[in-house]
């Protein structure tokens, strides 16, 4: 029942027991109090109704939006489809490469293991395993292709990602510890994988690196 | 001293292709005796069993790394004087100095070619 509704069941109550001739003064005193507070109360109630229907009216609103920002994320496009067909893409891109670079080391080995004693029949054999080798490299346009895909998908789940997190005002939150232990792990071990675009210290600066005389101090001052 | 062609060598990567073609190019090189294992662990339990005049190692592999490897390898005491390359992807300064640090002979970049291999092998292991 709402407040305001239950206050003015009190203040007909008390309207009533004014009404039935009480010639007791205290007892009146208490009705004309009784009967302010419960219109001091009504206003109160009546104000409080007011803003938890505002908040009940926000939190719905809110919950509306989130509602239609998460279906507009499509979560179960990129959970169903698009990652697994990324991942799918990306296992055959290393499917067609292992089997290239089979086919490649095996017209190599074949050749280096080869001993020509006819010069015309090696020359064929060499040209044989050269049109082979030419043919195995054609793994590269499907691979360009496969790897044009997931660039895509991850592309998509991106913006939308961020259009989301954008739009729901979302901060990142701590990480959690095992992806804390894993970074702290990678750190310690030195684990920083192949740099993009080559090397980041090219053969020549690693060679001057090992062949310096780096004092222990010298060492430790590039850890800090 | 003539490096002994017939030394045994171990080659350490969890990449099979990359074993080949370390395998190929020692081959070419002139040596036969080319034993291999998949990670550090492997590695050094092969180690402990047979002497080796020259590991080539990878750094990035599970479960135990080539820069673990290293590090158990040079704190070892029968294992601490084997030569010991490292052939990896991992081309930070901070990689290169922590393998100097740990004991590392020398350190490759990949992709690497038969002569930056032979050069590095001869500047350890002598000329041959």
């Amino acid at each position: 029942m709402p407040a305001a509704e239950v206050a003015a069941r009190v203040r007909e109550s008390l309207a009533n027991l004014k009404a039935n001739d009480l010639k007791d003064a205290q007892v009146m005193e208490v009705l004309t109090l009784a009967q302010q507070l419960t219109d001091t109360m009504q206003l109160f109630f009546g104000s409080l109704d007011q803003s938890i229907h505002k908040e009940f009216v926000y939190i719905a609103d809110y919950i509306a939006r989130t509602r239609t920002e998460i279906s507009k994320l499509r979560p179960n496009d990129i959970k169903e489809q698009r990652i697994p067909t990324a991942g799918a893409e990306l296992e055959a891109v290393v499917t067609d490469t292992e089997r290239a670079t089979e086919a490649i080391m095996a017209e190599a080995e074949a050749l280096l293991d080869s001993k020509p004693d006819d010069l015309a029949a090696y020359k064929a054999q060499v040209d044989d395993a050269m049109m082979r080798v030419i043919e195995a490299c054609s793994f590269q346009d499907l691979s360009g292709q496969r790897v044009s895909k997931v660039v895509e998908s991850l592309r998509h789940v991106e913006k939308r990602v961020s259009r989301f997190a954008a739009t729901m005002g979302v901060h990142d939150a701590e990480a959690d510890e095992d992806e804390i232990a894993e970074t702290e792990r990678k750190k310690k071990l030195h684990l920083n994988g192949p740099a993009i675009g080559g090397p980041e210290v090219g053969q020549d600066a690693v060679d001057e690196l090992i062949a310096s005389d780096l004092d222990q101090n010298a060492i430790d001052a590039l850890f800090d | 001293m003539a490096v002994e062609m017939s030394m045994p060598i171990l080659v350490v990567d969890d990449y099979k292709t990359m074993i080949r073609i370390i395998r190929n190019l020692l081959t070419q090189i002139g040596f036969e005796n080319i034993d291999e294992a998949s990670d550090g662990t492997e590695a050094f339990e092969k180690m402990k069993k047979q002497k080796y005049g020259l590991v080539i190692s990878d750094w990035n592999m599970e479960p135990m790394t080539g820069y673990e490897l290293l590090q158990r390898v040079r704190a070892d005491e029968t294992t601490k004087n084997v030569p010991f390359i490292m052939v990896t992807a991992e081309s930070k300064t901070e990689n290169v100095i922590a393998a100097k640090k740990a004991g590392v002979n020398n350190y490759i970049v990949k992709p690497f070619n038969a002569g930056t291999l032979k050069a590095k092998m001869v500047a350890v292991i002598g000329d041959f």
